[in-house]
């Protein structure tokens, strides 16, 4: 039995249910209570409602299989632009009660609520029963919730029920919900793991909880010891409010259909890749040490090289040179490829460098002034204004020729002043009669 | 709260607070409720004050724009709760909406009679007048050459209709 008070910390977990495919059924009543799917536009499913789950269809499973076992499912192209609103209206919704709001990914956040019943007036019950409200109701989906001490048990939580749960995980009940949970369901905990502590006869999380510290410390790394605590409801991860602005890699990956070995179309595909990474490590003022650049081939092999540098750079066209010089070593002109990928790693915050005998760095510098106004030519005009005259083939080319291309509503619905590159940041719901 | 505002200030007693917080809510800079609990008042957020001019004269228009608004805080009330549709045909020409207007809409209000509404019928947005007659709710077009609907069942009314946008 673990022994706790109810709440020494109030931790919320907020997790959308089906959260793609739910902003396209929020958008769109007629699609309400059929089996729909999302990610049409990369050939496999990337989010599914509920009623396409009770027909089998499994996350990333490819469009024609879905067809096979459920041919009236909807398929729908990402619409990320909606996906991307609706996530910011999650985090602002739960902004309205708690400041410290972790942005943990697109269809979750984390919120602290310690210490706020007094204020607010409410239970921490209250409280977590408002903000589900709040969202059901303004975001036209449901969220699953679970409230707890710490975030390891939060998660927990937010899992025990969905769709549309919220699960109160007061410390004196934690042993009810830990017992019934079998322990590789816990937050972090891999299947190398549990099957090591199977091996060790713990099977459930509350068997896991209720081992002792020094057990776990002889028996377990320092990141397990970590979630051994919030099992037993002492906060070692706080909720991080920074907003995401610090990034361990980058990386940008797109597919193009029909498949092609044509060496300048692959390079100037990857050299997009390149350009739309930067745009990302510029808005965080970041600059890579390293990179990594590949080719997947038709029947899914990657190719790839990776790339140290001498030191940081925050422009792309440092970065392509190199990759045009060893391109070679990875690119065989008889096999057909199906995708390019860049990862920008050893990040750090973009500073200006010491200078270098060659003058490379001026050079760098220079152009790193170049891409700020390229950035600002973006802000006032749209993403890629301006770009690399190595990316050109790329940027004239539809990503998906053929049937593939499917565009989200969203950019074949324009109100007069928008534009295909430009839209209001209101979602928008169609046409009403 | 009163005893920490005490020692911030250097302030003899709680009584020299309360006078200056009673003077602050008067202001407007402090909001007091009626458990007499305290909170932020209209100091917070971007008014800019006459304080901050840099240089030459001070701007009699800076202090004149404090008091404006955006149009998006004038055509949006909650935000999060904000969104858009596209009319499609004339079911609401007599209520000056017509085809290809934009509309901004609100979810989580109750409509009253009278609104002009969302809703949800045949798996398809509609929008048209909510009307409530003792027991009868209907939906009714501003245009005479369509029928009113009457739900068989539930009427999902999904949002309230704030604002009409036309761009020429």
């Amino acid at each position: 039995m673990l022994k706790l008070f109810d709440f020494p910390r109030a931790i919320l977990h907020i997790d959308g249910d089906c959260f793609f495919a739910s902003c396209e059924v929020a958008k769109n009543p007629s699609l309400r209570g059929k089996p729909v799917i999302t990610g049409s536009e990369r050939g496999i499913v990337s989010s599914l409602t509920y009623e396409a789950k009770a027909r089998g269809v499994k996350r990333a499973m490819s469009l024609w299989e879905v067809k096979k076992i459920c041919p009236d499912a909807v398929f729908l192209p990402s619409d990320y632009e909606t996906y991307s609103l609706f996530s910011v209206r999650m985090y602002e919704i739960v902004r309205r009660y708690t400041s410290d709001v972790e942005e943990y990914s697109i269809d979750e956040c984390f919120a602290d609520l310690t210490g706020l019943q007094r204020p607010l007036n409410m239970s921490y019950e209250k409280i977590a029963e408002s903000i589900k409200r709040d969202l059901d109701t303004e975001l036209g989906m449901t969220f699953s919730i679970g409230l707890a001490p710490t975030k390891v048990l939060a998660k927990i939580g937010s899992k025990w029920k969905k769709p549309s749960g919220l699960t109160i995980m007061p410390g004196r009940n934690l042993h009810y919900f830990l017992e019934k949970l079998s322990v590789d369901k816990v937050w972090g905990i891999g299947p190398q793991t549990t099957a090591y502590l199977n091996k060790l006869g713990v099977r459930s999380a509350l068997d896991f909880a209720q081992k002792d510290f020094d057990w776990v410390k002889s028996c377990l790394s320092k990141p397990y010891l970590e979630i051994w605590k919030e099992l037993n409801g002492e906060v070692v991860n706080e909720v991080d409010t920074a907003r995401k602005s610090l990034y361990q890699s980058i990386s940008k990956t797109k597919t193009f259909t029909p498949q092609s070995s044509d060496k300048a179309f692959i390079l100037s595909q990857l050299s997009k890749n390149v350009e739309n990474a930067f745009i990302k490590a510029r808005r965080y003022k970041l600059a890579a040490k390293k990179f990594f650049f590949f080719l997947k081939t038709q029947d899914f092999q990657y190719a790839g090289l990776e790339i140290k540098m001498n030191r940081q750079t925050a422009s792309p066209n440092d970065i392509i040179s190199l990759i045009a010089n060893r391109f070679d070593e990875i690119f065989n002109p008889r096999q057909l490829y199906r995708a390019t990928g860049i990862i920008l790693t050893d990040l750090a915050e973009h500073k200006p460098s010491q200078l270098d005998i060659f003058g490379e760095v001026l050079k760098s510098d220079k152009y790193f002034k170049i891409f700020g106004s390229v950035d600002d030519m973006a802000a006032r005009y749209g993403k890629h204004t301006l770009f690399l005259g190595t990316s050109w083939q790329a940027m004239n080319f539809r990503q998906h020729q053929g049937g593939r291309e499917a565009k989200a509503d969203r950019k074949s619905v324009l109100f007069k002043g928008e534009t295909i590159r430009k839209r209001l940041a209101i979602p928008m719901l169609g046409e009403a009669w | 709260m009163y005893s920490e505002i005490m020692t911030l200030l250097g302030f003899k007693s709680k009584n020299a607070v309360f006078k200056l917080v009673g003077r602050l809510v008067d202001e407007g800079f402090l909001n007091k409720d009626n458990k007499g609990r305290l909170s932020p008042g209209s100091f917070y957020g971007a008014v800019r004050t006459l304080g901050y001019v840099e240089a030459g004269f001070p701007s009699p228009a800076e202090e004149e724009l404090a008091d404006t608004i955006t149009f998006d805080e004038y055509l949006v009330g909650n935000r999060e709760a904000t969104y858009i549709l596209k009319v499609r045909g004339d079911s609401m020409k007599d209520a000056g909406i017509v085809e290809g207007d934009m509309v901004i809409v609100e979810r989580n209000i109750t409509p009253r009679s009278g609104d002009i509404v969302i809703a949800e019928v045949d798996g398809e947005w509609t929008i048209k007048y909510f009307r409530k007659k003792g027991n009868v709710i209907f939906l009714e077009p501003a245009n005479k050459d369509f029928q009113p609907i009457y739900p068989k069942e539930e009427l999902k009314i999904s949002a309230v209709v704030k604002a009409v946008v036309r761009k020429y």
